[in-house]
């Protein structure tokens, strides 16, 4: 594998704005990368090659007049391909949005494009977001680099396999439900989430709006930190977006200060984790990671939080209704999949929908109008709204006690294509989006048969710098070598 | 045979008076090239966000404010769900409970009789799009859509079923048209669909406290539609149930041609909306002192103003109801009366000349005031021609012809058409003499002590200034001459 690839993106951030490497060779590289390995994997739907390296050119030239760089110039970033680029095809990964191009950028988009960033390619993912395995897209299977036989795990995959296996620096990913800390787990990268309204969701493709939030994943903790200062602040045009600081996040990045900030740290590891099957060996990295952190000073802490028992029917409910009304606008009229069967109206829709849409798809459709009906409302959905927010007031009732909820990213370690995991596998990932709180997932080591396996830091709300200060301190002290990349 | 009385209540849709739509930056200006106003949040494009326009919001606070209603500082949107082309994200943003407005209320006058009727709630949400079937007058095979109007603002108003008669909601609708039009918050332009109205009546014999079965009204176009619709529902009702026939709660729609209501949809057939609460959206916080803010901009009402014209201008009942019956008319007559120096002289004649003249002109061209070719400025001028004697009121009227005709200026028309009234005593006296020597009949009369005779040489004198002597200086000077 080219040394170029193994630089992190902050370091190369600042190598190319030197001058010291050329952002035209990161780009080949990385485009060498994605054509040599992309078959393996399929983590990519679509490369812009072309456009990427005139963009590289560009930066280069931008940087050898002297002029100013900016904050990611001439960066190869893989976007997502439920995220606008406006010009661009934006599938979703469904049959429904083949043919759909973008009408405008979504405001990350806009942030990222004035940072000179630049769009290498859209990654693979579940369809409309939905899944966790990248098993649903309409378009491709991918594969965890680690071993091509298990899933990359989702609905991020394409964007967690793309910076695992080396194909770019870092990515986007959007997390309804763990979507981006799930498959970082699965894949060895660090994926994070932020707070519910740190970043505008205007011009991501809705799965659940009460819980969408668009995320990074990176090799290194420095890495997500770095993208996420681009991205994070008030934007007019998503309202439940929150006013904040505009900070760079790497300048609290410190190694030294970082480590040392574990002596005040209070950890709580609720109890209700030891009710879970877990697999054997995420169970000792755990235990590992915990002992280490105990002995770095960190303070451990059981918290107790009964409505764990209730995640994953709350997540559903909440989730498949909302699902039900934002893919209701997916209805063959204006734009994308029409069927040419259909003889009038009502029929229109029926096959329009049944044609184009996946099994996942349409069984969340049917779930979400279920609890939504009269019928139904009162003891399912109003009833989850309820347990939700008995949820958030246990959560903050521990935050009272600790600085961070901490556990295993998921219970499982990845599965072969066409096993299931367990419903419980990412229930303490679920949590941080039931409850809008920041959370991040770092890599702590592999099991005997060198699957990666992660832990899952979450903070209390808009924490999300001390959020990035203990993944960083804690990367620094993990089993998990980031300088080691999978063989394809 | 068993009386029956009815009970109705009414449901308003009035799309509120802002620039740009309730969710998006897009126009809402009305007729325009069809879907020139939208943008990828109206159309609903995969990623896209609706954004409250506040001003939309307000509009809808400052109408419960004028209609006694309370406000509620904490309430949010829904989603109302239902697949239809005219609505692109298949869902409508609505309220539900709680809505921006609950319990307000709103009197009329019924044969001379004040009522108070009870308004259950005022809701902001967005109005639809347009199905277009036909080109002209070609019928279409395939339907076209046009959502310039999808995502305007709307406020629906939902009364209690207070009304007993169709009289009762013509009043209802004209005197809210009224008070929202000098709120400027909705034109309620029924024409332009910016004002909708669905109609719930039942009946039931009197004295019964059950509410009988009831029928809802739709597509309802004018205010007389609804007077109409509702009459013809009770007869129709009544002729069911005196006939031992049963009603069914059904949807009826009205067909303003024939002049009847069809059933479009019975209660069996109900939509399940699956309403939940609207994630994109933040709830709303009022402050106390918002409201408060919102209560400053409520302008004077109807009621009050027109009892202040009766007091201050000494306009007598008829005239004033006429003058605020609508704002624009009263800002007009008010802007026209401050051009005028002698405000308590002027105020009735200028009054008159609104109510009468401009009134007749308006309803004969079938223009609205606000196309006036009169402006306000050269109607005082014309009042005041007239009082300080420069034209007499036969003449204002030929002025005032060509005033609306051309929209020109009062003293323009005069001086280019030599239209000023002669007071000049020696052109007066000698008509007058002329006329004295052509009318021996009536001037034999009048020394036979018949004074009235006068009144036919006056005529002729007149007659021979064409109309531009000062009919009071001749009758003077007439006088004078004959009695010596």
């Amino acid at each position: 594998m080219d040394e170029i690839l193994k630089v992190k993106a902050d370091d190369l951030c600042k190598k190319i704005c030197s001058g010291e490497i050329k952002s035209l060779d990161v780009v080949k590289a990385y485009v060498a990368r994605i054509k040599r390995t992309n078959s393996k994997v399929g983590a990519f739907l679509k490369l812009n090659e072309k456009k990427s390296l005139e963009q590289a050119a560009c930066s280069d030239r931008k940087i050898e007049s002297g002029e100013k760089c900016d904050f990611l110039e001439g960066i190869p970033i893989g976007i997502k391909d439920n995220i606008m680029i406006k010009g661009e095809s934006m599938t979703s990964a469904s049959k429904y949005l083949e043919n759909y191009v973008s009408p405008y950028d979504a405001t990350v988009i806009e942030k990222l494009k004035s940072a000179s960033a630049i769009f290498i390619g859209r990654t693979n993912m579940d369809e409309f977001a939905m899944g966790g395995s990248t098993e649903t897209s309409a378009y491709l299977k991918t594969a965890n680099p680690w071993n091509v036989e298990y899933i990359a795990g989702g609905s991020s995959g394409g964007s967690a396999v793309a910076v695992s296996a080396g194909m770019v620096p870092f990515a986007l990913g959007s997390d309804t439900g763990g979507s981006v800390r799930q498959p970082a787990s699965f894949c060895g990268v660090v994926g994070y989430k932020p707070s519910y309204g740190l970043i505008s969701r205007y011009g991501v493709c809705a799965l659940a709006s009460s819980f969408d939030q668009i995320g990074t994943f990176s090799k290194d903790v420095r890495g997500s930190a770095l993208l996420a200062s681009v991205m994070i602040g008030k934007d007019y045009r998503d309202s439940v977006c929150e006013p904040i600081e505009q900070i760079n996040y790497v300048n609290y990045i410190d190694d030294d200060s970082n480590l040392k900030m574990l002596k005040n740290v209070k950890i709580g590891i609720p109890k209700q984790l030891f009710n879970y099957r877990m697999d054997t060996e995420i169970s000792e990295n755990f235990n590992k990671a915990v002992n280490k952190l105990r002995f770095l000073g960190a303070e451990i802490i059981e918290i107790d939080i009964p409505s764990y028992k209730y995640v994953p029917a709350l997540y559903k409910v909440i989730m498949c209704a909302e699902v039900s009304a934002n893919i209701a606008t997916f209805d063959g009229l204006r734009y994308g999949y029409r069927s040419q069967n259909a003889k009038n109206l009502n029929d229109e829709y029926a096959k329009s929908r049944a044609e184009s849409l996946g099994y996942e798809v349409k069984k969340r459709i049917l779930f979400g109008t279920y609890v939504l009906g009269a019928k139904n409302y009162h003891r399912c959905y109003n009833q989850a709204l309820k347990v939700r927010t008995l949820l958030i007031n246990q959560i903050t009732d521990a935050y009272r006690k600790c600085d961070f909820i901490f556990s295993p990213a998921t219970l499982q370690v990845s599965v072969k294509f066409g096993e299931t995991l367990l419903e419980e596998c990412d229930i303490f990932l679920i949590v941080a989006n039931l409850t809008g709180l920041p959370g991040i997932t770092v890599p702590s080591g592999f099991t005997n048969s060198d699957m990666p396996v992660g832990v899952h830091f979450m903070g209390s709300r808009f924490s999300d710098v001390k959020l990035f200060q203990i993944a960083n301190a804690f990367e620094k002290i993990s089993d998990f070598d980031v300088n080691k990349y999978p063989e394809l | 045979m068993v009386n029956y009385e009815s009970v109705i209540g009414l449901e308003v849709h009035m799309q509120i008076n802002t620039k740009s739509k309730i969710f998006c930056e897009c126009s809402t200006q009305f007729g325009l090239e069809p879907n020139s106003n939208t943008c990828v949040i109206c159309t609903s494009q995969p990623g896209t966000i609706p954004i409250l326009n506040k001003k939309a919001a307000e509009a809808v606070i400052k109408t419960g404010l004028a209609l006694s209603f309370n406000i509620n500082k904490e309430s949010i949107f829904a989603r109302k769900q239902y697949f239809y082309p005219d609505s692109p994200k298949n869902y409508q943003i609505t309220q539900s409970d709680p809505p921006l407005c609950s319990k307000g209320k709103l009197s009329i006058v019924i044969k001379g009789e004040e009522k108070v009727i009870n308004i259950t709630r005022i809701h902001l949400e967005e109005d639809a799009g347009k199905l277009v079937h036909e080109i002209g007058s070609r019928k279409l095979d395939y339907s076209l859509l046009d959502l310039n109007r999808a995502g305007v603002g709307l406020m629906e108003l939902v009364t209690e079923p207070e009304l007993n008669s169709p009289e009762e909601a013509f009043e209802f609708l004209s005197e809210l048209k009224n008070i929202v039009e000098y709120l400027e918050t909705s034109e309620c332009n029924m024409e332009e669909g910016k004002m909708r109205c669905d109609v719930n009546v039942s009946i039931r014999p009197v004295g019964q406290k059950e509410y009988g079965i009831r029928v809802e009204i739709k597509n309802i176009n004018s205010l007389s539609g609804v007077r109409d619709a509702i009459a013809y529902e009770i007869e129709r009702q009544k002729k069911v149930l005196t006939s031992g026939g049963k009603l069914i709660q059904e949807t009826r729609l009205w067909e303003a041609e024939e002049k009847m209501t069809k059933s479009m949809r019975s209660k069996e057939r109900a939509l399940d909306y699956r309403y939940f609460p609207e994630p994109d959206l933040v709830p709303f916080e009022l402050t106390d002192s918002f409201i408060e803010g919102l209560c400053k901009e409520i302008p004077e009402l109807p009621r009050t103003r027109k009892a202040r014209f009766i007091k201050d201008y000494g306009l007598t009942e008829y005239t004033a109801s006429y003058l605020t019956s609508t704002k624009i008319v009263a800002d007009y007559y008010e802007e026209a009366l401050n051009y005028l120096k002698d405000k308590k002289a002027s105020s009735k004649l200028l009054a008159n000349w609104i109510s009468t003249e401009l009134n007749a002109k308006f309803n004969v061209s079938k223009i609205s005031i606000s196309e006036s070719p009169v402006s306000c400025q050269n109607l005082a001028k014309l009042v005041s021609l007239i009082l300080d004697g420069t034209i007499s009121g036969k003449i204002a009227k030929i002025v005032f012809d060509e005033m609306f005709e051309k929209s020109s200026d009062p003293e323009k028309i005069i001086k280019e058409r030599g239209l000023v009234q002669i007071s000049d005593k020696l052109i007066i006296v000698k008509m007058c003499e002329e006329a004295i020597l052509e009318s021996t009949k009536a001037v034999r009369e009048f020394k036979s002590g018949k004074e009235k005779a006068i009144g036919a040489i006056v005529g002729l004198v007149m007659k021979k200034s064409k109309g531009q002597a000062n009919p009071q200086l001749v009758n003077e000077i007439l006088m004078k001459i004959l009695k010596t």
